[in-house]
């Protein structure tokens, strides 16, 4: 029996629930708890954490304080290690979410925020990604590049930072645009 | 006149490598001897550095670099060595390119920095910049090499990586970048001068706009991962030969345009295609684009 259910509510910033914050060493364990939380059922969304909170490339996993009891032992139980829980969402951002595309014939390039994929229409062989600045991104380049987009895995599942997560959003809408199926 | 590049490279716990840069036969990029994988990123920069120092004749760029995939070990690595580096290298320009965005251990550098090459010029890009902006410290830099969206987070003072970038700071719709570089200098998000990468370059020098770059167009390497790697590579080069900083940041926007006409970019080639194109393009071309022939 689980003793803290989820909610349908959506927690984004500046939602009427009191929102608090979930605080990670890296990137990647944001990006692993929010899927953890998800699959449990909790309302979860990933955002900056406040100014004052903040290391560098910091991403943190916001939902309604209320829950965080049960949504800290779904972590636990998952293996995601967890910095800290701080009861404060205030002078949190949202990860931009502009995607837009450019078409060049045999080859359609999608970006989300300033991360790019590129894969070629007819093969849905990926033949370059590009933008971003954390070191995952080159290491994505590589294992990316020359594959088909059903051969992958998402570079959510195998990046580290918030460029990673931006690439993935590239990566997830090429594949709807060209109708990929799977994932 | 020689150019230190403090960067990552993208292997699983790959050690510190520091010396100089030499490119293969095969285009590859060696650092002390070793070899690096090719792809965006930091070999594409300094692919495009070494050609430039080949060209002029100066010395090969060095590189202190450490294997990183995201997890900020080699990140950390390679600010460990950097003073020590920096003392016996004596750099004239030192460029951050991808690094893990730790405000901390940016500040820490910049003050070591500060100690040990104080006449040394400051460059930024990619993770470099975003934590020389994060941590207030851009405006402690000479040159910095942001694409638009890149813009939009210097602009933006409460924003501490580009992935929060507002809509309207972003891209295409209203998009002003002589305004958002004006901005980003007005609140200290942005260096001395920018190389702001786009369908048209744009050169601010104390916020005003100096340049604008805009032929020839080859939109396809827009798509081409590492040709904005190449233009920091080129700048911070001809930075380090000694051109005036606007003007480093011009001929690196020509040479990149001109290098993706002449070898016919289309959105499946790489960065080192464009790099194989860099000699005959400055032997053809820098003169006439008023830089330095012979340094």
């Amino acid at each position: 029996m689980r003793l803290f259910g989820r909610k349908d509510a959506d927690p984004s910033p500046g939602a009427e629930e009191a929102l608090g914050l979930f605080l990670f060493d890296a990137v990647n364990d944001a990006i692993a708890a929010e899927r953890a939380l998800k699959v449990a059922g909790y309302g979860v969304h990933l955002v900056a954490p406040p100014p004052h909170l903040r290391a560098g490339c910091d991403l943190s996993v916001a939902l309604e304080r209320v829950e965080h009891v049960g949504a800290e032992r779904v972590l636990a139980e998952a293996g995601v290690h967890v910095r800290e829980w701080v009861n404060d969402a205030e002078g949190t951002a949202s990860v931009c979410d502009l995607v837009t595309t450019v078409d060049f014939g045999d080859w359609l390039m999608v970006r989300a925020g300033n991360m790019k994929i590129v894969v070629e229409k007819a093969t849905g062989v990926i033949v370059n990604t590009s933008g971003g600045g954390c070191p995952d991104i080159p290491y994505l380049n590589l294992a990316l590049v020359g594959r088909r987009l059903d051969e992958v895995p998402r570079p959510k599942d195998f990046g580290y930072t918030l460029c990673g997560l931006m690439l993935d959003r590239a990566y997830v809408e090429v594949r709807a645009l060209l109708e990929v199926d799977g994932r | 006149m020689t150019l230190l590049v403090i960067a990552t490279y993208p292997v699983v716990e790959g050690p510190v490598l520091d010396g100089p840069v030499t490119l293969e036969a095969d285009g590859g990029i060696a650092i002390g001897g070793t070899r690096v994988p090719s792809s965006q990123g930091t070999s594409a920069m300094l692919g495009a550095a070494t050609r430039v120092a080949a060209h002029l004749g100066t010395p090969a760029p060095h590189a202190l670099v450490a294997g990183d995939i995201g997890r900020g070990d080699g990140t950390r690595h390679v600010y460990e060595r950097l003073a020590e580096v920096a003392t016996r290298i004596r750099p004239s320009v030192i460029a951050f390119h991808y690094m893990q965005p730790v405000m901390a251990l940016m500040r820490r550098a910049v003050e070591q920095l500060a100690e040990v090459a104080p006449a040394a010029l400051l460059v930024a890009d990619a993770g470099g910049m975003y934590a020389a902006k994060a941590a207030g410290l851009a405006s402690r830099f000479e040159l910095m090499t942001p694409d638009v969206g890149e813009l939009g987070f210097l602009a933006d003072p409460d924003v501490t990586h580009p992935a929060y970038v507002s809509h309207y700071l972003f891209g295409n719709e209203g998009f002003d970048p002589i305004a958002l570089a004006a901005t980003a200098h007005a609140t200290g998000g942005a260096a001395r001068v920018l190389l702001i990468k786009g369908v048209r370059d744009h050169i601010t020098l104390d916020g005003a706009i100096a340049e604008v770059v805009e032929e020839p167009c080859v939109p396809e390497l827009e798509a081409i991962g590492g040709t904005g790697d190449t233009v920091t590579g080129l700048a911070s080069a001809f930075l380090a030969a000694g051109f005036p900083t606007v003007d480093a940041a011009r001929c690196a926007c020509l040479a990149n345009r001109e290098a993706g006409r002449a070898m016919g970019a289309t959105p499946a080639m790489h960065a080192e295609d464009l790099v194989a194109a860099l000699p005959n393009v400055l032997g053809d071309n820098l003169c006439g684009w008023g830089g330095a022939c012979v340094v």
